[in-house]
Parts: structure tokens; C-alpha cells; sequence
């Protein structure tokens, strides 16, 4: 229980001693290594917030596009969608005028395929008719009726005009051969008379005629002299008739 | 003088005579020192287990210090470490058999108790100045002069005379136990022992760490007063 001066003083020395050394050799060593750690892991902590801070600009940036992106794509479907709608009205359009021009081209073929049977229908009452008319004329056709058509053709030759026979006359001057005169029946010696005198008048010189006879006249006579050729029979008056009706058609056709 | 001279001295130098707990004070200095020459020198950025556990202990001591004098930390931290460091071994070392620990002699605490008491005043003085640190004897009242200079003398007596009867009357609770109930019987003692080791270094390192607490903030404990 007593106090040693001596152990007071060499303990206090002692530990005084003990302080200087071990702050020396064990404090500093390990603080120095812990700060050293401690730093470290501030370092890494400021790198893994600087590398966080580049992520997150990196997220930013990827959000950025991706907005961008979207809305592009939005404009581009919308683009789209107004070019096709465009597309869709052309087509509609081009469909509406080929439909068009195709309800006209079919209208403009049912038009002339009425047309054709019209004709057609023309064209066959036409031949019905001429057919009914030379059916009719064959059961009129007899001597009488062949003596008008002579009277009929003896008419029109006096009422030629002057110019006409002057014409004829100059178209018949250098024809040698004799005239021919085709009838339907045999024509009488007072008919043949008639007939040459009414040609010579025509011509103003002398002309023999070569009488024949063609039951396909029907009835009444043809005359033929070189290039001048006139009728009063049936069978051209039928033929004139069913040309003269199918011109007419034609017409009204165009 | 004369007992301790027949009773404890080891070696006599006049006028020196050196005691075993001289003597077992320099073993603990030596394998300190070696053993941190030895660790120092292995000091690594990964560390192993000792190193760990001596970082996980040295930021245990500097948690503690800066939970009370935060600004101070680089300059107490070697006096309050040693301390504890010092004190937990010279407590262990009792349980060596053939060794005292040198805590359970008077000379030794009191010799600490006496460098807590003159640190106070040195880091006082050094840290606050020595007319600020002077005045907070005489605050609030130099009538508290006197109380002043009790409680320092009577806080440093408390400080070595606690110590010392707790080491002392341990070991001397486990030979008194050895001696009546053979050897197995004190194993429970000695397990207290090393308990008891911890709280006293614990209660010593900690009481010195608000003693210098105290000192240090004198200015920030009065200047609230000051101002107004």
C-alpha cells in the first residue's frame, strides 16, 4: 500500500515512453492505412456517383431518343397513313374515271349494236319489202302494165331536157352498134316504132335497135346505147327502191 | 520504504530500486513495442484478421474520443489509447501465474492517475490558453475556488486508489479462494478476472477522456455565460 517514489517516476516515465512509441509505430501506421482506405472508398464512392451520374445522363439521353424516336415514328405512320388515304382517293378516282370510261365504251357498243340490229331489222324489213313489192308487181305485171312502162319511158325521153340530149348525143356520137331494147313481153310492131322514133329524135341521127326479151324485167323495157343506159321496168325500179331505203338507213344510222 | 524494499525489489540501483511491477510494466512496453514494429510493418490495404481487429479496435477508440472531443481527436487519441491499451494489459497480465499485474500496485496507478491529472492541465492549457483555462477555476464564482482544487486532487486520488483496490482485492479474492478450495475452483474468479480487467481499463481510459473533456471546452461551456 505504500507509495515507491522510484516505480512513480519510472512508470510515469514509462508510459510517457510508451505514448511516443506506439504513437510512432502502431497509430499513425494504422490510422494512415485506414485514412488511406477511407479515402479510397470516398474515391470509388465519387466515381461509382460520377459513373451513376453518367448513367443517368445516359437513361436521360436514351429517354430522350427514345421520345424522339416515338414521336418520329408517330409522324412517319401519320405520313403514311396521309399517303395512303392519298393513294387510296387516286386509285378511287383513277377506278371511277376506268369505270367511267368503261360504262361509256359499253354504252357507246350497246348504241351500235342497237344500231347494227336496226339496220339489221331496216335492212331485212327493206328486202321483206322489196321482196313483198316484186311478189306484188310479178302478180300485176302483164302486156298493159308493160304498155305504160313503154308510155312511161316514151314520156321521159321527150322530156329530157336539151342540155341532157345534147350531153347523150355527144356520148353516143362515135357508137356504131345498134341499140338494144330488152323487154318483159314481146312489144308490138307500133311500140317498136314508137320506141326508135323517140330515140332517133333523141340522138338526131338514124340508129338501129337489137329487140330482146328478159322475163327477170318483170315488166316494161330497158334501153341501152353504148354508155347510156335507160329504164322503165320491175326489176330496176325495185332495185332503186331497196337503194334508195338502205342509203336512207344509213344516214339516219351515221 | 523499508517493506517495499524487502517485499517487492527486484533489482537495487542506488537510489533506485526496481519492483516487479517495474519490471513487468517494461515486459508489457517491450512485446507493445515489438508487437507493433511487427504489425506495422505488415500493414495492408486488404487486411488480414489481426489487422482487421486492430483497425476494428483503434476505430473503436476513435468513434469513442470523437463522440466526446470531436476536434480533437489526433492529439488525445495516443494518451486515451495508451491507456486503455496499457491498463487492460497490465490488468491481464495477473493472470499469468508467477506475474502481479502491476495495476494492483499503488506506485503504478497512482503514477497514472498523476499523468491523467497532468494532462488534463497540459492539454487544457495548451488547447484553450492558459488564462482561459485558468478562469473556469473561478467560474461562476472564485468562492468555488476551493471546491475547484478539491475535486481535481480528490477526482485523481478516486482515479488511482480505484484502480488499485479493484486490481489488488481481485487477486487477492483469487488467492484466498486457490489457497481454501484447491485449483480448479478459481477457473469462475479468473473469468471474472478478465471481465473485471476490461471494465477497469474501460472506466479508467473513459473517466481520463472526460477529465480532458472537461478541461478542453471550458471556453464552450462558459461562453454562453460570457455572451450574456
Amino acid at each position: 500500500m505504500e507509495l515507491d517514489w522510484t516505480t512513480f517516476t519510472l512508470e510515469i516515465l514509462n508510459f510517457l515512453v510508451l505514448v511516443w512509441v506506439l504513437k510512432r509505430l502502431l497509430y499513425k501506421p494504422i490510422l494512415k492505412v485506414i485514412a488511406e482506405r477511407k479515402a479510397e472508398i470516398q474515391k470509388t464512392l465519387t466515381d461509382a456517383e460520377s459513373l451513376r451520374k453518367e448513367a443517368q445522363a445516359l437513361r436521360d439521353q436514351y429517354e430522350n431518343r427514345q421520345v424522339e424516336w416515338t414521336r418520329a415514328k408517330e409522324t412517319a405512320r401519320n405520313q403514311m397513313v396521309e399517303e395512303v388515304n392519298a393513294e387510296k382517293v387516286r386509285l378511287l378516282a383513277e377506278l371511277q374515271t376506268s369505270l367511267e370510261q368503261d360504262r361509256a365504251k359499253a354504252r357507246v357498243l350497246e348504241q351500235r349494236r342497237l344500231t347494227d340490229l336496226t339496220r339489221q331489222a331496216e335492212d331485212a324489213a327493206i328486202a321483206q319489202a322489196g321482196q313483198f313489192a316484186a311478189r306484188l308487181l310479178t302478180r300485176l305485171a302483164s302486156t298493159e302494165l308493160e304498155a305504160k312502162l313503154v308510155e312511161v319511158m316514151l314520156e321521159d325521153l321527150r322530156l329530157i331536157p336539151d342540155e341532157r340530149r345534147q350531153a347523150i348525143r355527144i356520148a353516143c356520137v362515135k357508137c356504131e352498134v345498134p341499140a338494144i331494147v330488152t323487154s318483159a313481153y314481146p312489144l308490138s310492131q307500133s311500140q317498136r316504132q314508137s320506141l326508135l322514133e323517140a330515140l332517133q329524135s333523141l340522138l338526131d341521127r338514124s340508129v338501129s335497135c337489137e329487140w330482146r326479151e328478159d322475163q327477170d324485167l318483170v315488166a316494161g323495157i330497158r334501153l341501152s346505147f353504148g354508155p347510156w343506159m335507160l329504164g322503165a321496168n320491175l326489176q330496176d325500179e325495185l332495185k332503186a327502191f331497196s337503194e334508195t331505203a338502205r342509203s336512207v338507213s344509213a344516214t339516219h344510222a351515221s | 520504504m523499508r517493506g517495499v524494499e524487502t517485499a517487492g525489489t527486484m533489482l537495487q540501483m542506488r537510489p533506485l530500486h526496481i519492483t516487479p511491477s517495474v519490471v513487468t510494466t517494461w515486459g508489457i512496453m517491450l512485446a507493445l513495442v515489438f508487437f507493433s514494429w511487427a504489425v506495422g510493418r505488415r500493414l495492408r490495404r486488404e487486411p488480414g484478421p489481426l489487422q482487421a481487429a486492430l483497425e476494428g479496435a483503434m476505430g473503436a477508440i476513435d468513434d469513442a474520443i470523437r463522440a466526446v472531443l470531436p476536434d480533437h481527436v489526433e492529439r488525445i487519441l495516443p494518451f486515451i489509447a495508451t491507456l486503455w491499451i496499457f491498463i487492460l494489459l497490465a490488468n491481464l497480465t495477473g493472470l499469468i501465474p508467477g506475474l502481479q499485474a502491476p495495476t494492483s500496485d499503488l506506485s503504478v496507478t497512482a503514477a497514472l492517475a498523476v499523468l491523467v491529472f497532468l494532462s488534463v492541465h497540459w492539454f487544457g492549457i495548451s488547447i484553450e490558453g492558459i488564462t482561459q483555462y485558468l478562469r473556469h477555476y473561478l467560474t461562476p464564482s472564485p468562492l468555488l475556488l476551493p471546491f475547484h482544487i478539491i475535486s481535481e486532487i480528490s477526482r485523481t486520488l478516486t482515479l488511482a486508489v480505484r484502480l488499485f483496490g479493484n486490481m489488488m482485492s481481485l487477486e487477492m479474492a483469487a488467492l484466498l479462494v486457490v489457497m481454501v478450495a484447491g485449483f480448479l475452483a478459481p477457473i469462475p474468479l479468473l473469468m471474472l478476472h478478465i471481465v473485471e480487467a476490461l471494465i477497469q481499463a474501460y472506466i479508467f481510459g473513459m473517466l481520463a477522456l472526460i477529465y480532458l473533456a472537461g478541461a478542453i471546452q471550458t471556453r464552450a461551456l462558459h461562453s454562453p455565460s460570457e455572451k450574456g
